[in-house]
């Protein structure tokens, strides 16, 4: 039997479109509240990584922002660009001494499939790698830090505030 | 009057068992004889000579006027007239510095030279003998942006090429270099991401690498990672052994690894359980050495492994079954003492060179006149450079 020119064009862009969808971006935006308590393995300095009781995330197709108390002892505003590359700008940070001086931050994004890969770097020695996934409502994060003293794992969960 | 006297012995008995005893008693060795033992605690520079504190030589351009290099990472001597400084870059001084300021930030005595933000310039170095520099790959210092500079330098002993390796844990990449530093031809691990202990494409901030004869090499991964990978000639990952935990076979802060013997094995400093292991090169492990947690290790000539231990600033002898033959150092700033010795290389000719991260410091000592060459370290000849490889 032979199938027609039209009807191949129809299979091929029903999978192209299956394909698609399946491969869809999630959309992180939203205010999430911490499910549970904070891990208890979190012995970096000045609050590097501790999850924040809120997060507030606006995604953009460009950009995912992120407005939270993980960055250290103050909340902050980092933004995270879609396309690959770099942010860099300075801003205070508590360094190892554990003092506050300005120093260079850096902020890199990349889609995992439908995870969210984000990460973030200043020269004070503070690292943090965030894999955020979303199902059934749940923000997830598989936060991984580093700095000179111990590193640290977790994942955690937020849901959505009302 | 006597009360005040008794208070005065109390303090000296004190201070005589933190001084004396407590880095003895750190220093047991599986034996259970004290490693001091063979040295004694007293021997501050053991065989070797003070070392003249204006080696290397501060001139600049290296380091700029109101700076002072900071944190040392690592330190290889190829040769007596070669010798590879790794410096985890460059420590603003304050503005009013003492004239008696001997040239490194561990003189301050307040803040390790790795506490500091620093700048990532003229990271890696070569001096010669008398450290006068020969070359700076400055072409190199913006790989440690982002980073702490580089953490250890080497030359495989096995490589006729010479390709110097140096290790980033801060960005989780180990970089090969040619001999001249003019090209980096390979870059192991992933710049800026770190993975798991399972994930043979990523370290987790490695420290250390040491090799076998046909160029298999083993890379300790690390700050955060609690393993040792296993690699092939051409840097292709084969295996990885261990996890986080305090039992034979798993690690905390796998630090310092070294290789040799016949056959050959696996030594690795697991520095936070305060332990050498000892593994064959699949992995499968021998035996530990209890009671040291060396930033170091070094496989010598006369195949031994010396250790350069983080709790004691001692330098340790063992001979490959775990028996402390000698040891010698001690905590300080002043030449010869050291803090926080975090690379140990040694020369054909007997010189030692010990890297400080928190001294901020790269020490050589030079063998005493009629020095007993059983206490002195040497350092395993290297492969003579292939044919039109020349510097």
């Amino acid at each position: 039997m032979m199938i027609g020119r039209g009807t191949l064009l129809l299979i091929a862009l029903a999978v192209g479109a299956s394909a698609a969808w399946a491969q869809a971006k999630p959309d992180f935006s939203g205010t999430w509240r911490l499910s549970g308590t904070t891990p208890p393995n979190y012995p970096g300095s000045a609050g590097w990584g501790v999850p924040s009781p809120t997060i507030s995330i606006k995604q953009t197709p460009a950009e995912v922002t992120v407005q939270s108390g993980q960055y250290g002892s103050n909340p902050m505003t980092v933004v995270y660009k879609l396309d690959g590359s770099d942010n860099i700008w300075e801003a205070p940070s508590v360094t190892q001494s554990g003092t506050t001086a300005t120093v260079r931050w850096r902020t890199k994004a990349r889609w995992d499939g439908t995870r969210l890969i984000l990460f973030t770097w200043n020269t004070a020695l503070n690292q943090m790698r965030d894999v955020m996934s979303f199902g059934n409502g749940t923000l997830t994060i598989a936060r991984g830090t580093e700095q000179p003293g111990p590193s640290t794992n977790a994942t955690l969960t937020y849901s959505k505030a009302q | 009057m006597l009360r005040r006297t008794l208070s005065i012995a109390a303090w000296l008995v004190v201070l005589f068992g933190f001084l004396v005893l407590a880095p003895r008693a750190s220093l047991q060795q599986r034996t259970g004889e004290p490693a001091f033992a063979k040295g004694g605690a007293g021997e501050i520079a053991g065989e070797y000579e003070v070392p003249d504190p204006n080696w290397p030589q501060w001139a600049h351009p290296y380091p700029k006027p109101g700076y002072i290099w900071g944190s040392q990472g690592g330190v290889f001597a190829e040769s007596a007239d070669r010798i590879y400084l790794a410096n985890r870059g460059e420590l603003k001084l304050p503005d009013k510095v003492p004239n008696n300021f001997p040239g490194n930030w561990g003189f301050f005595n307040q803040m390790a030279a790795t506490q500091p933000i620093a700048n990532m310039v003229n990271c890696i170095v070569v001096v010669d003998r008398n450290g006068k520099l020969i070359e700076a790959w400055n072409q190199w210092d913006k790989l440690f942006d982002w980073g702490r500079g580089p953490h250890q330098v080497y030359i495989s002993p096995y490589d006729p090429q010479r390709f110097v390796w140096v290790v980033d844990d801060m960005r989780h990449v180990i970089y090969r270099f040619t001999h001249d530093g003019k090209q980096l031809v390979q870059t192991l691990g992933m710049l800026d991401e770190f993975g798991e202990n399972d994930d043979l494409t990523r370290f987790r901030r490695p420290t250390m690498i040491d090799w076998l004869p046909d160029g298999t090499f083993f890379v300790a991964d690390g700050y955060g990672n609690t393993r040792v990978v296993k690699f092939d000639k051409t840097g292709k990952a084969l295996l990885k052994w261990g996890t986080r935990g305090t039992g034979p076979g798993q690690f905390n802060t796998p630090h310092g690894i070294a290789v040799g013997g016949s056959p050959p094995r696996v030594f690795v400093s697991d520095r936070g359980n305060r332990r050498i292991q000892v593994f064959d090169t699949d992995g499968k492990f021998i035996e530990e050495w209890p009671g040291i947690a060396p930033h170091s290790l070094l496989m010598s000539a006369d195949e031994h492994v010396w250790a350069v231990d983080s709790l004691t600033d001692r330098i340790v002898k063992f001979d490959l079954s775990g028996h402390v033959e000698y040891s010698f150092g001690q905590f300080g700033t002043r030449p010869g003492y050291t803090w926080a010795m975090h690379q140990i290389s040694a020369d054909s000719e007997g010189n030692l060179y010990l890297a400080e991260v928190f001294g901020g410091r790269t020490q050589k000592y030079h063998p005493k006149p009629g020095a007993d060459p059983t206490k002195l370290v040497w350092g395993r000849s290297l492969m003579p450079m292939a044919a039109g490889r020349t510097n």
